[in-house]
């Protein structure tokens, strides 16, 4: 993977999507890992108890997949700050797909930043959860 | 149906944790856990030779770090404690690496009502700082919960 030039990128670029499906393992071991030792990670019979349709992901798992879109875009690449609002319960064994758009760029002494809208959406194309992200890419 | 918001508790710290030193192994697993492949957060080896001169941790590492208490004991009369997590803002500070003592000081940052189709909603904004052992800012991690 290259390091991307800031002029090289424009507004209204689109990264590289994420598509991916995660399972029931994956996301127990995401909560494991993450420390969040919650029921409704980890099983569909505790979530159910909880009042849920069956295990769900946690929003900072979606939010982790959401970084992985720049790490994964441009060598270098920096976050400084992300953003993700929860809008409806992602599930396990469901096709999602992650993807960026740029808003916004600036360079200043501090550095060269992008500014980007971010989006996790279902098969049928229902925002599940939405966010920014701003970034630094060097030089 | 209308709610009181008391919103004496803004500003108040409800949580102060120092966490064991963080390992490699810790940093390795997280990013592993959602299929990171940067080698600056998968890569020991790697990383030495790139900008940071070593490991460090993923972007969104500080959301794992488990403070004693998750919200405060004492919440606003007519709020239950089962919450559900409408959002996150996470602002990245300094590198966290392998050794690092972390401290993590949370506090209710902002408590408010939303009322739309499906009725009242009490919102708030628990906010948690991560310093490192020389004092500086690794996250600043925002979390929204919701209560219905």
């Amino acid at each position: 993977m290259s390091a991307l030039s800031f002029d090289a990128v424009d507004v209204g670029d689109e990264l590289p999507q994420l598509e991916l499906t995660l399972s029931g393992e994956q996301v127990r071991g995401y909560a494991q890992a993450a420390d969040m030792p919650g029921g409704r990670f980890m099983s569909d019979e505790a979530a159910k108890a909880e009042g849920l349709p069956g295990q769900i992901v946690p929003g900072n798992l979606s939010v982790a997949l959401f970084s992985r879109l720049f790490t994964g875009w441009s060598a270098g690449v920096r976050l400084k700050r992300i953003s993700a609002t929860f809008r409806a319960l992602v599930r396990p064994n469901v096709p999602l797909r992650i993807s960026a758009v740029v808003t916004e760029k600036h360079a200043s002494d501090h550095g060269n930043f992008l500014e980007c809208d971010l989006v996790l959406e279902n098969a049928e194309g229902e925002r599940l959860v939405t966010g920014t992200a701003s970034v630094e890419l060097p030089g | 149906m209308s709610r009181t918001i008391d919103r004496s508790m803004v500003g108040e710290e409800f949580d102060h944790t120092e966490f064991p030193r963080i390992t490699e192994a810790q940093i390795l697993a997280y990013a592993a856990s959602y299929g990171e492949t940067d080698p600056r957060y998968t890569d020991p080896a790697a990383a030495a030779r790139g900008p940071d001169g070593g490991l460090i941790a993923p972007p969104t590492f500080a959301v794992s770090l488990r403070g004693r208490h998750f919200m405060p004991r004492e919440l606003p009369r007519n709020i239950g404690r089962n919450g559900f997590d409408a959002g996150k803002d996470i602002e990245i500070g300094v590198p966290i690496r392998p050794g690092d003592v972390l401290t993590a000081s949370s506090t209710v940052h902002d408590i408010y009502e939303k009322t739309g189709r499906s009725g009242t909603m009490t919102f708030i904004v628990f906010r948690t700082t991560v310093t490192n052992q020389r004092g500086e800012t690794a996250a600043v991690v925002d979390q929204k919960m919701m209560f219905r």
